[in-house]
């Protein structure tokens, strides 16, 4: 197969036509920025003289005109191709579609130009193509979410994390170090509950009491946060 | 089906949370795979198709005995596993001679399947033409010759334009160097004809060439580039319609906000409604006329409440009123 192939591609090896023309070819962006101020000369110089070769047309002429989506650069052609058609007919048929889709382009689309080069702004695409993956699904909300839904309860603002502490008139953390919510925990005397001590015998510590409250208050959250996720990743 | 994984780490839990599906998408991700048989050019054309989809493609070389038409569990799973919803798989029989099937998965499941057989005949590499290649990376062109491409009904050739284009598109973009358009995919499909097997997909490659014209737009020019595919249709699945219409549904999210009061209409221009307060007309300015006029000398408030009344310059009261006057 391959000597078949190598002996073919002397069609298209570099000494094609097309390729000699592409020579002094150079890019679009500085081509079209160019050709404003080139467009006078180039006019005045066809007129006097009738030995420069004329121009090259850039309009294409087809019985039915092409429909394009810019947003993916696709161009569609339903003219019917001819029977048997050659490696010819296909690049000239490939080359009225680029230079139809490259006018359309520079047609509709207005430039922009920045020091990185001329950019194309390309709108949405039209052709619609499936997803990778489906759209992703709503957050299951929490139990409590629910709950305040149905209650019709509204979230609080939030006033930030420092609250006023009338007994040392000092603003203080609600929570975290030297927390509002630990307070009494560090007092270095507390009173005895005399009417607690009557009834278990036991004085009690204050201090150790209101820590061990706290810590049971956020082992509950966390269950609760737990069973959550638990519940939105079995629903989900 | 993967096992489920809980992270435990950072690092695992955003490489899992990159798999998860998103509102915008990233690029399709295309895994190309060989089966048990699998000839030189269809070997060939793998590693072509290949160093086309760079940088968002994976190529293996082992042999995997799958068959996607008779069973597709394994290339659910290569999907999944690598989060691939774009496959192509390579294999080559004496009845599916050259065959390439051009796989696309919605979620990991199988959304639709075509299978196209190369012709070795015409079939060139991209190395084969000496020229210069364009850059890894860019966005294509990509044009659809033939009516048959165009069809109101789904047919292999629709499908065909769907997947090559899904598979070939690049990445979304915004905006575009104008520089960056340098090559273009054209792929083509002659007429149907009565009584002759279908006709093949035309897969060319072209540089493209811009030449001065002397107007504002360049005059272009194209240059084969290869690879140079000729297919031919084989089998096809079809997405069932549900999947499709799953896989096709767009995110609330992306959809425009539309602000009140300001519409486009079908020409493209945007209308825009303002409520102005009740105008007040005690202080219009009506048409200017001569009677209408105050005159010079009724500088009394008084007097000139009295005239209102009687335009006339012998009404009664006017007199009555020069005479106190004097």
């Amino acid at each position: 197969m391959a000597d078949v192939a190598m002996a073919e591609t002397s069609t298209t090896s570099p000494q094609s036509p097309i390729s000699k023309l592409t020579n002094g070819t150079t890019d679009l962006a500085i081509h079209d920025a160019e050709m404003l101020d080139t467009e006078p000369n180039g006019v005045s110089l066809n007129g006097l003289s009738s030995s420069k070769p004329p121009r090259p047309s850039v309009d294409v002429q087809k019985p039915i005109p092409y429909t394009f989506d810019l947003g993916h650069l696709l161009c569609l052609d339903t003219n019917p191709l001819p029977p048997h058609s050659t490696e010819s007919d296909l690049t000239s048929i490939a080359r009225d579609a680029a230079q139809a889709l490259i006018n359309q382009l520079l047609t509709t689309l207005t430039p922009t130009s920045t020091p990185d080069g001329v950019f194309l702004p390309l709108p949405a695409p039209s052709t619609p193509l499936p997803r990778e993956k489906p759209v992703p699904a709503e957050k299951e909300p929490t139990k409590w979410e629910r709950f305040a839904a149905k209650k019709g309860i509204k979230d609080k603002r939030r006033d930030g994390k420092m609250v006023y502490d009338e007994g040392s008139g000092e603003w203080v953390p609600k929570w975290g170090y030297k927390g509002k919510n630990k307070e009494g925990e560090g007092e270095w005397l507390v009173e005895v509950d005399e009417k607690r001590e009557s009834e278990t015998g036991e004085a009690g510590d204050k201090r150790r009491d209101g820590r061990e409250e706290r810590k049971e208050r956020v082992k509950r959250n966390e269950r609760r946060q737990r069973a959550n996720e638990r519940n939105s990743r079995k629903s989900g | 089906m993967l096992r489920q994984i809980v992270p435990k780490n950072a690092r695992s839990k955003r490489a899992l949370e990159k798999k998860e599906p998103h509102v915008v998408e990233n690029p399709k991700t295309t895994l190309i795979l060989r089966g048990t048989s699998c000839s030189q050019i269809v070997q060939l054309a793998l590693a072509d198709i290949h160093s086309l989809k760079r940088p968002s493609c994976i190529k293996f070389t082992k042999k995997n005995d799958i068959h996607p038409f008779e069973d597709v569990s394994s290339i659910e799973f290569f999907s999944e596993k690598n989060d691939a919803s774009l496959l192509i798989f390579g294999h080559n029989s004496k009845k599916r001679p050259h065959c390439l099937t051009l796989i696309r998965t919605h979620a990991y499941k199988i959304l639709d399947m075509l299978e196209l057989y190369l012709d070795p005949e015409s079939f060139r590499t991209l190395n084969q033409f000496k020229n210069a290649k364009c850059a890894v990376g860019l966005k294509p062109m990509i044009t659809f010759s033939g009516t048959l491409f165009d069809s109101p009904t789904s047919n292999a050739y629709t499908l065909a334009k769907s997947v090559f284009l899904d598979l070939f598109k690049g990445h979304d973009a915004t905006s575009i160097d104008v520089e960056g358009l340098q090559y273009m995919i054209h792929i083509s499909a002659e007429e149907e004809v009565d009584g002759q097997p279908p006709p093949q997909i035309k897969f060319r490659i072209y540089l493209i060439r811009t030449k001065r014209s002397g107007q504002k737009l360049p005059r272009v020019e194209v240059e084969e580039m290869g690879p140079r595919m000729d297919f031919r249709v084989g089998r096809v699945r079809e997405a069932e319609e549900s999947v499709m219409r799953e896989a096709l549904k767009k995110p609330k999210q992306l959809e425009p906000k539309t602000k009140k009061n300001i519409e486009t209409d079908i020409m493209g221009d945007k209308i825009g409604r303002i409520h102005l307060g009740k105008q007040d007309l005690s202080t219009l300015q009506t048409r200017k006329m001569k009677g209408l006029k105050r005159g010079r000398n009724d500088i009394d408030e008084d007097n000139a409440t009295t005239l209102v009344e009687g335009d006339d310059e012998t009404s009664p009261k006017r007199e009555r009123l020069e005479q106190l006057e004097a």
